[in-house]
């Protein structure tokens, strides 16, 4: 042990309270290894392949880096910026992917914002008694595994044997053959039909979990502000829109916030409904990402993705740390 | 206490980093084993019950022969299998012998993981010789060979083939074998079901994206031109165009419906077993995989040859699954002697296509007694058997799924739904493919 090491551990573990820092040492230093090596070292690992042409196939020095994994510095990211037809194809993809994401992005918030919050406002309005079993049959899609979800509505989809078409073809009275997922020639304003068969799957999962959050935050407003507007004459809308919105803005901004992020983060229901089709219209980052690190092994490539996504949530990120600041409160 | 903290970061990432660089440099294999002792042999395989099975028997009667020599099977379900791979060959810590696809043989010869085949247990001449073309291509990286297929992956050349349905609607055709492609055109119209605008049964589904993205390859090589000459791909020629030209009338006269059929609905093996297609293109593997949900639909189906566009019925495949020898081995010797009492024998290698309800790899075995015993056990291999050799490996891509299921199926159904004309395609698809070579 040299010297100045010696003096270390004396200063660390010998000293005043040495017993306190021993055991906290000790009762801490299994969690900060345990988030070393299954976090931190991972992120950094991750971090580093953007700068490599990586691909664990082929083999490399210290920690498969170099040798046939060269280094490429920023030549993905330069690559990125490549808007030309000429494009190679995963450049072309992850321009798909970052405008796909923020469409889909734009689509969610909103539409979860418009259903969710007159939602927990008229689940709030019923009797008592009520409102327990109305907060379980809304939130119990939360609960669901997401695959499961993404079957479901797949099955509501399909175009020959799916719900929706049989009880369009109810009302036509002739069978029909939409293919909500797969007809990549229904656009609808700019947007594929299939992307919003997703948004609408995507929101019925998720809509449970902001109506909590606005529940929570409608139960906090004081009963006097209430009977105040009540006592000057303003009705259910008056008061929703002039009383409970505007004293609800904090939350509602933080349920934005959340469910944008959560909207950048989008896999899983995609996966399985359209994996990314058809003609990649909801081929979302997360999923170029998966793909071309998992399925086609670009890892290095794909690191790259992964920290142009990670831009992305971090500046949404501030713009919630942003917004969210209030002056008052009630 | 930020001293502290810090302190145990370093540790930790002191202590990854070594973990990670040991992987690399761990040595695999036994060690050498010293005379009179027992060789063994660690063999990975992927978890496919019959596959394996046809392994283990294999395995008895070489382990009868050698009393010297133990042979250890570990297997892994797909997934994992190819994950394990990936890792554990840059880190030398796979076993003697690896199943491996054809497909993935060169990428891990790339990263010199896969041992070369030794003269000693065939010779590249003969190897061509004994091994039927498309299966050995894909064991064959620059000239040299890395292993030795069992198996013919083959996924264009025949259809399902519904013959119920044929009989109810007079489709008649297919009986003497099609002679053109019009005669499939007139049998597959009388086949296909289509109300109120909607097709409710495909008179041929062809468009899942294994069957396109086969199909257009093979369809341009029986057009005449390859697309793939040394590593620089090309489709944007005649051929390219002719190719598109009868897979767009196979839609415009009614055959299919690629918005309703394609990967993500009504995939062409459930499909075609559900009975809403008539004719479905996927290779022989899919009537095992089936006849236990759909016995009815599996005792009437046969497979009907295709015609060739060309004057031979040429195709494209994707070689097949058979042996290679780690480059680690300590073992190698004994590893490829068991590969070859397994894959070059031509007995052995037929007791494994009968065990694993697969066509063969090698020349000998597609006639004579022992196709006869594989045509007996499972007679929807029988039209195959006679345009094997027609078939062509598929091509070295650096990534042959990402040229499959990324540029050509997506691209060619792209073309086929209406969003794309030909020419901007085939280009489409040429660059596309180029640039996955860069």
């Amino acid at each position: 042990m040299t010297k100045s090491v010696r003096f270390f551990w004396r200063r660390a573990f010998r000293g005043r309270d040495a017993a306190k820092k021993r055991f906290l040492a000790g009762t801490i230093s299994p969690l900060v290894l345990y988030m070393a090596f299954w976090t931190l070292f991972p992120l950094v690992w991750g971090l580093a392949l953007a700068f490599f042409d990586y691909s664990p196939r082929r083999a490399g020095g210290f920690l498969g880096f170099g040798g046939g994994n060269p280094f490429v510095g920023l030549q993905h990211f330069q690559n990125m910026m490549d808007f030309s037809s000429g494009a190679a194809l995963e450049v072309q993809q992850f321009h798909i992917g970052i405008k796909m994401t923020i469409v889909f992005a734009a689509l969610v918030v909103p539409l979860n914002m418009l259903v969710t919050l007159p939602l927990a406002f008229m689940i709030e309005s019923v009797h008592k008694r009520l409102r327990g079993l109305f907060r379980t049959i809304f939130f119990l899609p939360v609960l669901a595994p997401s695959v499961g979800v993404a079957i479901m509505w797949g099955f509501i989809f399909h175009p020959q044997r799916g719900l929706l078409n049989a009880i369009i073809g109810k009302f036509a009275g002739k069978l029909i053959g939409i293919n909500w997922l797969g007809d990549p020639n229904i656009v609808i304003g700019g947007i594929p039909i299939a992307l919003f068969a997703i948004v609408i799957a995507y929101i019925w999962q998720d809509l449970g979990y902001n109506m909590v959050i606005f529940i929570a935050a409608l139960q906090a407003i004081p009963d006097n502000i209430k009977d105040a507007a009540k006592i000057d004459g303003a009705n259910r809308w008056q008061m929703f829109t002039r009383i409970i919105v505007p004293l609800m803005s904090p939350t509602i901004m933080l349920a934005v916030v959340l469910t944008m992020i959560s909207a950048f983060q989008v896999f899983d229901i995609i996966q399985v409904m359209t994996d990314g089709g058809p003609n990649d219209q909801t081929q979302v980052l997360l999923l170029n990402i998966y793909n071309y690190a998992f399925r086609y092994q670009k890892m290095g490539w794909a690191a790259a993705v992964s920290i142009v996504m990670f831009l992305l949530v971090i500046s949404v990120s501030l713009v919630q740390t942003r917004l969210l600041r209030t002056e008052w409160e009630y | 206490m930020k001293k502290l903290f810090m302190l145990f970061v370093l540790t930790a990432l002191t202590l990854s980093a070594c973990g990670g660089g040991a992987e690399t440099t761990q040595p695999s294999g036994g060690e050498e084993p010293a005379a009179g002792e027992k060789i063994t042999i660690r063999v990975w395989t992927h978890q496919n019950d019959s596959f394996n099975a046809g392994y283990e028997t294999l395995a008895a009667e070489y382990t009868g022969m050698h009393p010297d020599v133990e042979i250890v099977f570990e297997t892994f379900d797909y997934d994992t299998y190819i994950q394990t791979l990936q890792t554990a060959l840059p880190a030398g810590t796979e076993a003697d012998i690896l199943q491996m696809f054809g497909s993935w043989v060169c990428s891990y010869v790339e990263g010199g993981n896969l041992a070369e085949m030794p003269s000693s247990v065939i010779s590249m001449d003969d190897a061509k010789a004994k091994i039927l073309g498309a299966p050995i291509g894909g064991y064959i990286c620059g000239d040299k060979l890395y292993g030795v297929p069992q198996e013919y992956n083959i996924e264009y050349g025949a259809v399902l083939f519904n013959t119920t349905i044929a009989e109810e609607v007079g489709a008649t055709n297919y009986m003497d074998g099609w002679a053109d492609w019009d005669e499939v055109i007139e049998d597959g119209k009388k086949m296909a079901v289509v109300q109120d605008g909607v097709m409710t049964r495909a008179g041929l589904n062809f468009t899942s994206s294994d069957g396109l993205a086969t199909m257009f390859h093979s369809v341009y090589l029986q057009n005449g031109e390859e697309y793939l000459t040394d590593g620089i791909y090309t489709v944007n020629t005649p051929a390219g165009l002719a190719t598109l030209e009868l897979m767009q009338r196979l839609v415009d006269e009614g055959l299919d419906d690629p918005i309703l059929f394609n990967d993500d609905e009504n995939w062409v093996g459930d499909s075609y077993f559900a009975e809403s297609s008539a004719m479905g293109l996927i290779g022989p593997w899919a009537i095992p995989e089936y006849s236990g949900d759909y016995e009815d639909v599996a005792a009437t189906t046969i497979y009907a040859l295709l015609p060739s566009a060309g004057a031979e019925p040429t195709f494209a495949a994707a070689s097949g699954w058979g042996l290679t020898v780690s480059a680690n081995s300590e073992v190698q010797e004994a590893a490829w002697d068991f590969v070859k009492f397994v894959t070059l024998d031509m007995d052995n290698a037929v007791e494994w296509n009968l065990a694993s309800g697969t066509l063969p790899a090698l020349a000998e075995n597609i006639t004579g007694a022992n196709a006869d015993s594989l045509v007996s056990e499972f007679p929807y291999f029988e039209p195959f058997l006679g345009i094997l050799e027609y078939g062509e490996f598929e091509g070295q891509f650096p990534d042959r799924d990402f040229v499959w299921y990324e540029v050509a199926y997506p691209e060619v159904l792209n073309f086929l739904q209406g969003n794309a004309t030909a020419e901007e395609t085939l280009q489409t698809m040429e660059s596309s493919v180029r640039g996955s070579f860069e």
